[in-house]
């Protein structure tokens, strides 16, 4: 396995107007992402990672470091590394004044596919992704996850090394979430590399072979989903909402079995409290939290048992949910 | 190229597609001017006799002005709406210069449209009226409507990416507006003496170079600037203004 795309030192700084100050949306990232894999850009909204998708893509200029792309550097060489990558935006800038073929064909012919290969291709795409009923609709006259999959029929016409998904699945519907990583998963099957940004944890868990976790332009992790959960002190995770008048964190924290106490930021209703516990399950640790809780006069709303996800490494990572 | 020229492709379907509402757009006020001060007020003798021949250039050049802004303008403003359909064409396999210079390219070919439409539209308009000497030189005419053409595009991509879609109004009262009426359009640039050395102030106006090559070109016997003067004018123009507009495409496009 070679690097595909090379990710090295990159730094993207927005400058500041007078009304507002320069934001550092990407400190100092590095990351390489192997041919034939499925990557993953996981972090909440404002993690910079739109912006490291936008450096990689040429449509966002790098203050320093380098993106280098099957060899070539996105910067000195674009016209060269844009033939190899292709893109399915965050916000689905499909052209509207073509019809849904057309959006396909001239797709081809930017990247000068000749006339015969791109019909071909556009029509074997759109068969593919089902779309052949909708062959002379109007882009905008589909339903949102129709859309996305003429994206991503888009996005594979010029016969990309790369593919990248800014948030591929939001907005959709669960069946076309679902359809989607079915069609993702296939092509990642076939040999294409994927390189996707998401926030939500079970997508990236499902399809990524690694995850990148970032946030505030930093890599806080980088490993397969796996080894991430298996980080994790303890091994499983129990979940409490809670609400005491003294405090209990720490009383759980001194209990055999529990590793570490977390507090989720979130506040349920009536000032109950999110406790994550990282526990090594034994007998009768469920009864000695119920004591603590019981003995601090405090109210349990909600007790879960499970094991860790992506979600639990990343609150494990930050001490704080997923920003939507 | 072959980028580019799939670009323009597209560009010039879509177009077509939308000839009819586009055509209106751009040719109802030259032939409502033609209509009222061609026809009706020379009939009423309000109007010197002189002045229809002085205006059908003019309205010609207002009329490419006005579909080469719009025609940059019109696919600008939705290239760079929420939806972003602009990073489809930066994300071909060419220069970010070559997407703005496409975007100049189609403009132009609209303008040209445009102009050569109305010159015949206002011609019929006014054939029962007697004394107006437009005698067309196709051979200076071609050339001359393609680099006004490209002038009125490239100064519609320098504005288009320089002002917010919600000021587009502004910028027609503002700009458009008062470029028309000191474009010399309606007045031969050589009759300007008059004004003393105002008169070169009004070259500042890229428009005046359009009214006067249409002048040479559609009416030679109205008092017009020499052809190479024409052309040096032109040229410039739309060099500073592609190169100008290139950039701030660029500017609004890359971040």
């Amino acid at each position: 396995m070679s690097g595909i795309l090379r990710v090295e030192n990159l730094v993207k700084t927005y400058p500041g107007t007078r009304k507002s100050p320069a934001v550092e949306a990407v400190k100092d990232l590095s990351f390489e992402v192997a041919s034939g894999e499925f990557f993953g850009l996981l972090g909440p909204n404002g993690a910079g990672k739109s912006t490291t998708l936008g450096c990689i893509t040429t449509l966002v200029r790098p203050t320093s470091g380098r993106v280098v792309v099957d060899g070539l550097d996105v910067v000195r060489a674009p016209r060269e590394a844009k033939r190899r990558i292709a893109v399915v935006p965050q916000t689905r800038n499909l052209d509207r004044d073509l019809a849904v073929r057309e959006v396909l064909t001239f797709h081809g012919a930017y990247f000068g596919l000749p006339k015969a290969e791109r019909e071909a291709r556009a029509d074997r795409l759109l068969a593919e992704m089902q779309l052949t009923d909708k062959a002379n609709a109007k882009p905008l006259s589909l339903s949102g996850g129709l859309q996305q999959r003429l994206l991503v029929a888009r996005a594979l016409m010029h016969d990309p090394k790369v593919l990248l998904l800014d948030e591929p699945t939001i907005g959709l519907d669960p069946q076309a979430r679902r359809m989607l990583w079915e069609t993702l998963r296939r092509l990642h099957e076939q040999g294409l590399t994927l390189i996707m940004t998401t926030h939500y944890m079970e997508e990236a868990d499902r399809l990524c072979q690694r995850v990148a976790i970032i946030d505030h332009g930093k890599i806080l992790q980088l490993d397969t989903p796996a080894a991430l959960k298996k980080a994790l002190p303890g091994g499983r995770i129990l979940d409490l909402w809670v609400r005491s008048p003294e405090p209990i964190a720490p009383r759980l924290e001194s209990l055999p079995g529990v590793l570490r106490v977390e507090k989720v930021t979130t506040v349920g209703e009536d000032g109950f409290e999110r406790l994550r516990l990282f526990v090594d399950p034994k007998d009768g640790l469920l009864d000695r939290v119920l004591q603590v809780v019981q003995g601090a006069a405090g109210d349990l709303q909600h007790v879960s048992l499970t094991q860790p996800s992506l979600e639990d490494v990343y609150i494990h990572l930050t001490g704080k949910e997923l920003r939507e | 190229m072959t980028a580019f020229l799939a670009l323009l492709r597209r560009d010039l379907k879509v177009a077509s597609r939308n000839a009819l509402p586009l055509l209106m757009a751009t040719l109802t006020q030259p032939i409502l001017v033609v209509l009222v001060f061609g026809n009706i007020l020379p009939r009423l003798h309000l109007v010197a006799d002189e002045f229809r021949t002085v205006m059908v250039p003019g309205l010609m050049s207002i009329t490419m002005l006005m579909a080469g802004v719009q025609g940059v303008l019109m696919p600008l403003t939705v290239d760079l709406s929420g939806s972003r359909e602009v990073d489809e064409r930066l994300l071909a396999p060419i220069s970010v210069f070559a997407v703005a210079l496409e975007k100049v390219v189609a403009g132009a070919i609209h303008a040209a449209v445009a102009g050569l439409v109305a010159l015949p539209a206002m011609m019929f308009l006014m054939h029962r009226v007697t004394g107006v000497e437009v005698h067309p030189q196709l051979g200076v005419l071609l050339p001359l409507v393609a680099l006004c053409g490209l002038l009125s595009a490239a100064f519609g991509l320098t504005i288009g990416s320089q002002v917010q879609p919600r000021f587009s109004g502004l910028l027609f009262a503002v700009i458009l507006g008062p470029m028309m009426l000191f474009g010399c359009a309606y007045y031969p640039w050589a009759g300007l003496a008059v004004i003393g050395p105002l008169q070169y102030v009004f070259l500042l106006n890229p428009l005046v170079f359009m009214s006067e090559s249409m002048r040479l070109a559609v009416t030679p016997d109205v008092p017009h600037m020499p052809l190479p003067l024409l052309v040096a004018g032109t040229v410039g123009f739309v060099a500073l203004f592609t190169v100008l507009g290139a950039r701030s495409f660029e500017k609004r496009t890359i971040l």
